[in-house]
């Protein structure tokens, strides 16, 4: 059985446009199939349809067209149970600023139908686990923000959900406490096997965390795969950085003669960049003439499409036809 | 419906009164307006005119005296100067009813458009508990301090008038029948309407400011409207007192239907977006 499987996942709003009536679709057929103890990351820009599509997983709104299952259970046939089985921590994760943390804690704990002799364990574990024992009886609107960051993503753990979705888990968090978070994740992911569905802007985190990685832009899935087949998608991009301890022309003369492509040169690092088309065949050899012609050389490395590289690609070449579209019509 | 998650939602937002300086002063505060100013300005300077004054042949109107007769120990033998005392009591008693009306303007406001303002309301959708126990939990939130108010306001009141009067008529006034009986019926059945129709409104809209304005011009005239109504049925007789209490009954299940139809989860969050 699937985590979370998504069969032509749509979702329009009504909206006013220059006073009248429109529709705006903000998930656009969505197919998605993610398997348990999957840490799985949507990306894309704002407006994208990601906070829309964790609503729809999460049972809060009801798709227009196509369907949902979590674990097995319909979003709109089986909603409420949907709810109790999936933690949710929203974009903008208010808390309840009058109460402590730990009555903001127990009030959901007991929405979710947590067993009450099980609610005060849970909640120290929750506040042993994000690091916040010093605060559990402040009330939440004196903490930081990152500490409310903190508290918002152990509410969404109350009831110890199998499947849960993070929008922007770490996104006020100062980098210590970001690492605690992710931490968490990945060890509730591989030693408890619980499925997370983040939606994130912080590449780099995605890259990490990810399993696998979704890229959505205007409601619909542009591109999906591990952070690896994504960066593949841009393999042919790869520039080989060969550096040198002393800094001479004819170093750029000997990449120009033989008819490399010389993206950068930057004598003060005393390296050139280049693009090698067939990168296994052809770096043995540069290095062998290299060092055949004494060049003082003591550094080749490849740097690699960065996940951030291709999802811009992908996000911007998605815009261009659109933009065309809309300055045609 | 899971009473727990009920308790829970109604148990967070007392709490959260009780630690918001604006509510906490307006259950407070009101009351004790309601129960000290209003008799002591209503009633004192009708209590300080010469009895005498008051004496000549005009006479209240019959159904004035029929309706007062019926609930008042020795009316007919009582001076005019008495009985305009005991009609002010009773008007100014009918003003105390007011507070179950405009306590739930406040705390229904805060409880659900509050919520939706400071997006705090999404946990609260994103999880298992329904809608009617979402409705159901803010109305008996919003209830329990204008319930709390009223009592406190209508005892305050009653002691207040009765120390006042006293030596005036020469009997203790308050409480009677009629007016325990809207202490503890009619005002909190009063209350439960005004909550449910501030609740309406306040899934509607979108800030807690609109929610008091529109509350203000459509829900108060309104609920005036119904106490008028029920106020003749109340000073008729028993059985009009039964008729128009069960007529109450069903205009508050009424309005919780169309509460919990008007209230959806997705349109909640839609306007929080």
């Amino acid at each position: 059985m699937l985590a979370v499987e998504t069969r032509n996942l749509t979702k329009d709003y009504d909206i006013k446009k220059e006073g009248k009536r429109a529709h705006l679709r903000a998930v656009d057929g969505l197919d998605l199939a993610i398997e348990k103890s999957e840490i799985y990351s949507l990306l894309g820009p704002n407006g994208a349809g990601k906070t829309t599509t964790t609503r729809l997983l999460a049972g809060i709104l009801r798709p227009s067209i196509g369907g949902a299952r979590i674990l097995g259970l319909d979003v709109v046939d089986d909603a409420s149970q949907v709810r109790s089985i999936v933690g949710l921590l929203t974009e903008t994760p208010a808390l309840y600023e009058r109460l402590t943390v730990r009555q903001n804690l127990t009030f959901i704990a007991n929405l979710y139908d947590v067993p009450k002799e099980e609610i005060k364990q849970r909640i120290e574990e929750l506040i042993d686990l994000f690091d916040l024992p010093d605060k559990i009886d402040l009330p939440a609107g004196s903490l930081s923000k990152g500490m409310r960051q903190k508290v918002a993503i152990a509410r969404s753990m109350i009831h110890d959900p199998p499947v849960i979705f993070l929008d922007e888990p770490t996104a006020s968090l100062a980098p210590e406490s970001a690492k605690i978070v992710r931490d968490q994740i990945l060890k509730l992911s591989k030693l408890e096997k619980r499925t997370f569905f983040l939606c994130t802007h912080n590449l780099f985190e995605a890259e990490i965390l990810s399993t696998r990685v979704g890229i959505i832009n205007h409601g619909k899935l542009i591109s999906e795969g591990t952070p690896n087949q994504l960066r593949d998608l841009k393999k042919d991009e790869t520039t080989t950085v060969f550096r040198f301890a002393v800094w001479n022309d004819i170093i750029k003369n000997f990449f120009q003669e033989r008819n490399y492509d010389v993206l950068d040169i930057n004598p003060e690092r005393k390296s050139i960049s280049i693009f090698i088309k067939e990168i296994e065949k052809e770096t043995p050899t540069i290095i062998d003439e290299l060092i055949k012609q004494n060049f003082p050389m003591f550094e080749v490395k490849h740097e690699y499409p960065t996940l951030e590289r291709v999802y811009l690609e992908l996000v911007q070449s998605e815009n261009l036809p659109r933009n065309q579209e809309e300055e045609e019509s | 419906m899971k009473w727990r998650r009920i308790w829970a939602l109604v148990k967070k937002d007392l709490i959260e009164f009780t630690k918001s300086k604006y509510v906490l002063s307006a259950i407070i505060g009101i009351p004790l307006i309601f129960a000290v100013l209003i008799p002591l300005s209503g009633l004192l300077p009708i209590a300080n005119i010469n009895p005498g004054d008051f004496e000549g042949d005009d006479t209240f109107p019959d159904f004035i005296n029929n309706l007062f007769a019926s609930t008042v120990n020795n009316w007919e033998s009582l001076n005019m100067h008495a009985q305009t005392l005991i009609m002010m009591a009773y008007f100014m008693f009918v003003m105390v009813l007011m507070l179950p009306i405009i306590i739930p303007a406040i705390t229904a406001s805060e409880t659900i458009v509050g919520e939706k303002e400071r997006k705090t309301m999404e946990a609260i959708l994103a999880s298992p508990i329904t809608e009617t126990e979402i409705v159901f939990a803010k109305i008996t939130s919003s209830l329990i301090p204008s319930i709390f108010a009223t009592f406190v306001a209508a005892g305050g009141y009653m002691i207040i008038t009765d120390i006042l009067i006293y030596p005036f008529i020469g009997q203790i006034l308050f409480p009677d029948f009629l007016s325990i009986i809207f202490v503890l019926v009619f005002g909190p059945m009063i209350s439960i309407v005004s909550v449910e129709l501030m609740i309406m409104i306040s899934t509607k809209v979108k800030s807690v400011r609109d929610s008091y304005q529109i509350g203000s011009l459509v829900v108060l005239p309104l609920i005036f409207l119904i106490v008028a109504g029920m106020l003749s049925f109340f000073f008729n007789s028993i059985a009009t007192l039964i008729g128009g209490t069960a007529v109450m009954a069903v205009i508050i299940i009424i309005l919780f239907k169309l509460a919990t139809n008007i209230f959806n989860r997705e349109k909640a969050i839609i306007k929080m977006i």
